[in-house]
């Protein structure tokens, strides 16, 4: 097997600030080989360098053996590289077709005979998209086959998938590793970027290990399980604290702190109802456009349920409704965002300049003027009770890795001192380490007496931190299960039937 | 060292060479008289640069602002030529100024019409309803007799003429405003992200009501330091381009279009630019046309330093890992 694309000792400053130091790697042809880290230990930038993104300070890149300089992610393309990102970069306001043909247009072009050939295209790789549809009215899940669509079009010989399966639900999943699987069949090579293990070892043919910017372990996957892919990536072993660990006992809830009655929204929720109790973490999972988000920013008050036969919601013996998020904040219901970048945290702010704001925002601050050193204390405060690892207080939010990141939002909400927290997908894009950090949090929270409500689409996620699970379909809650009693394919059959 | 250099610095250091420049260079532009004047001559602008910058650290834009500035003061002078009091005068025209900024604010914040739009009609909307029903002259002229009025544009204090006092105090109380006080952070929190600002439970719209009233009332006091120095208020102001020059003072300081970046500080800088290169021009002779290909070519090469040295971060700007 030759080596389709070989690094050689290359290196990547930012600002004098090596983000990888003397990585070697190698991608062979035909092959999928999974790249694994933690937040901040190298992966993207690797690969960016591969694909044109960003130039490498030193060091040396060889395609098929000739050595290559990518300008610009076009060069790349054109010789064959393309990288599908985790953000998407398709234009929200054209139709799938367009998208897909974007950059390659003919002078002229025909609506349908562009949408004829997208329709057949797309049916060859088995997507089930219309190519007629706003790419900005579709989901995650087919946002991305589009993107992946595109690049498979351009006929490369190299995908990177930056995260691929995050936003994707169990069944997308699915498609998408047999999409990999025939991407393969046609000798293309795949690098595979993931914090997900599980699948690396499911799809993977090589895997390499970085971490702190340094090439750790690398060999073919029969050489790796879990325990030692973990132990590569975090340089010590894991409690098991983090995924799959199933508790033995369940908190038993107190005081019912929320109640839903045939709550709706538009088409999204439709008539839900269950409550929330004081003391425990209520696990809510389903799949994407199961309506869950939409339900607890209903609660927050990021969103309004309908305003006839909306339903109820009774917070204690009150029952209210939010007109927007400052009064949930101020009834203490406080909902923590699974998209931290577009509604999370301030960039331009220092780390305690966004706690202060949520403290500000909660009226909890006394006085008209807050001095520097109440603010420093107070994210001196919560960077040592979260474990936020941060060069100093003063570091901008937005220079900060995943994980990190996630913790500032999360302490932004507690600094708000509520009663009820919902929780949105909070390890999403967080590495291993911080994961096992939150969840430990999340459970402390509880134990405190404070109502916890988590949404996530990871089963052994919902299972290890639950202590009852809600689970929503098509707009509403069809199911409760005890975690102790359950199992995964169960709930997964309530999910999808 | 070098990427210590930011837009701020790099004009206040474009300014101090122009300055050394000039005074080497130009005739009579170091004498005490000309100094005064050329801070007299920006005060003004760069009150309305503070009143401006309020509005686009909170991610907006006033360019009602020179129509309310011009109608209000105006108006208060037809008022008191006609045997108003002044002070009635002075509160009719301040209750005129927070009520165009209260209705730019219900535009923005609860009808969601983006500034830029929902200004630049109120300010066509501003000028038309007061020459209209207000103002019938193009230029109304100060009254003759309340001397301590006329004091506020044309007197000097401690030998330091009044408009850069009222500067001072303008930019002082804004600065307060905008670093401690609550109703200032959240300015810069919408500014830089509307979203989490309103999940985290900051008053979103009555923040952004404010922004607008202050902007008005802001725009009133500059209009008063223009009448009191050169004792009539010239309506034709308001079909003039000076609200680009505000913008430009306020962007050339390095208060980024994007919102939540800078203060009152990047006004000042930006201001001192602008006074000291019109000034220079001026003693140059130059025309209107050549000062104002200048003044364009300086913004320009400001922002493309500021582009240079601090580039839009590779890792920030992909979400996500490294």
């Amino acid at each position: 097997m030759s080596a389709l694309i070989e690094m050689k000792n290359v290196t990547k400053e930012y600002r004098g600030v090596p983000a990888i130091t003397d990585v070697d790697f190698e991608l062979e042809e035909g092959k999928v080989h999974a790249l694994l880290g933690e937040n901040g230990a190298g992966k993207s930038t690797l690969t960016k360098m591969m694909c044109g993104v960003t130039q490498r300070t030193r060091g040396e890149m060889l395609m098929n053996g000739q050595p290559v300089d990518f300008q610009t992610p076009a060069e790349a393309l054109d010789n064959g590289v393309a990288m599908v990102f985790q953000e998407t970069s398709l234009v929200p306001s054209m139709t799938v077709a367009q998208n897909l043909y974007l950059g390659d247009e003919k002078l002229f072009n025909r609506i349908r005979s562009l949408n004829i050939s997208a329709q057949t295209f797309l049916q060859s790789l088995n997507f089930n998209v219309n190519p007629t549809t706003m790419v900005g009215a579709l989901g995650a899940a087919h946002k991305q086959m589009v993107e992946i669509a595109r690049a498979v079009r351009k006929n490369v010989q190299v995908i990177i998938f930056d995260e691929p399966t995050a936003a994707l639900t169990p069944e997308e999943k699915h498609h998408f590793f047999s999409l990999v699987e025939r991407l393969k069949e046609r000798g293309v090579s795949i690098i595979f970027i993931s914090h997900a293990l599980e699948e690396a070892l499911q799809i993977a043919d090589l895997i390499t290990v970085l971490r702190d910017g340094a090439l750790i372990e690398t060999g073919p996957v029969e050489t790796f399980d879990r325990e030692r892919i973990v132990r590569a990536m975090v340089g010590r072993t894991l409690e098991s604290s983090s995924h799959g660990a199933h508790r033995n006992s369940n908190r038993v809830g107190q005081a019912k702190v929320l109640s839903l009655q045939n709550v709706s929204m538009g088409t999204i929720v439709k008539n839900t109802s269950f409550s929330i109790y004081a003391g425990q973490v209520t696990g809510m999972f389903g799949l994407i456009g199961s309506g869950r988000t939409e339900t607890a920013k209903i609660i927050a008050g990021v969103v309004k349920r309908n305003f006839l036969n909306g339903g109820e919601i009774r917070l204690h013996d009150r029952s209210v409704r939010y007109r927007v998020p400052r009064e949930a904040v101020r009834d203490g219901i406080v909902y923590v965002t699974e998209d931290r970048k577009a509604e999370g945290f301030f960039e331009t702010m220092s780390i305690s300049e966004n706690l202060n704001m949520g403290r500000l925002a909660a009226g909890l601050s006394q006085g008209v003027v807050v001095t520097r050193s109440e603010m420093k204390a107070l994210a001196d405060e919560w960077t040592s009770s979260l474990n936020i690892r941060a060069i100093d207080t003063d570091a901008r939010v937005i220079e900060l890795s995943g994980g990190n990141q996630q913790k500032v939002v999360i302490a932004k909400s507690l600094v708000q001192k509520p009663e009820i927290v919902i929780f949105d997908e909070p390890t999403r894009g967080v590495d291993v380490g911080a994961i096992a950090e939150i969840h430990e949090l999340i459970n402390r929270l509880a134990d405190e007496g404070m109502a916890v409500v988590v949404i996530s689409s990871y089963l052994p996620e919902i299972f290890s931190i639950s202590d009852r699970i809600l689970v929503c379909r098509a707009g509403r809650v069809v199911e409760e299960f005890d975690p102790l009693d359950a199992d995964e394919e169960r709930v997964m059959f309530a999910a999808v039937h | 060292m070098l990427n210590r250099l930011n837009q701020e610095r790099i004009v206040l250091l474009i300014s101090v060479i122009l300055f050394i420049g000039f005074s080497v260079g130009l005739d009579g532009f170091l004498s005490g008289g000309n100094i005064l004047s050329l801070v007299q001559n920006v005060s003004i602008l760069g009150i309305l640069g503070t009143g401006m910058a309020i509005g686009v650290i909170g991610r907006g834009i006033d360019l009602s602002m020179v129509s309310t500035m011009v109608i209000s003061v105006a108006w208060m002078l037809v008022m008191v030529n006609d045997g108003t009091n002044l002070w009635v005068a002075f509160g009719l025209a301040l209750g005129f100024a927070v009520v165009i900024g209260l209705i730019n604010g219900v535009l923005i914040a609860y009808v969601e019409i983006p500034a830029i739009f929902a200004t630049l009609a109120m300010g066509v909307a501003i000028y038309g309803f007061g020459k209209s029903f207000l103002v019938g002259t193009d230029v109304v002229y100060l009254p003759q007799g309340e001397s301590w009025f006329y004091q506020i544009g044309s007197g000097r204090f401690l030998g330091i003429p009044n408009p850069v006092i009222a500067f001072a105090l303008v930019a002082l109380i804004v600065h307060v405003f905008l670093q401690f006080s609550k109703y200032g952070r959240y300015n810069y929190a919408i500014g830089d992200n509307l979203w989490t600002a309103r999940i985290t439970g900051i008053p979103v719209r009555p923040v952004m009501m404010l922004q607008y009233v202050l902007i008005a009332v802001i725009a009133l006091l500059a209009g008063v330091v223009i009448a009191t120095s050169v004792s009539s208020m010239n309506t034709r102001l308001a079909l003039s381009t000076q609200v680009y020059d505000v913008i430009l003072v306020v962007v050339l300081g390095g208060i980024g279009l994007s919102g939540g970046k800078g203060g009152v500080r990047n006004v000042i800088v930006g201001t001192l630019l602008i006074g000291i290169l019109l000034n220079g021009m001026t003693i140059l002779n130059l025309s209107y046309t050549a000062q104002n290909i200048f003044k364009s070519i300086i913004l320009l090469a400001a922002i493309v330093i500021d582009t240079m040295l601090n580039p839009r971060d590779e890792q920030t700007a992909q979400h996500g890992d490294i």
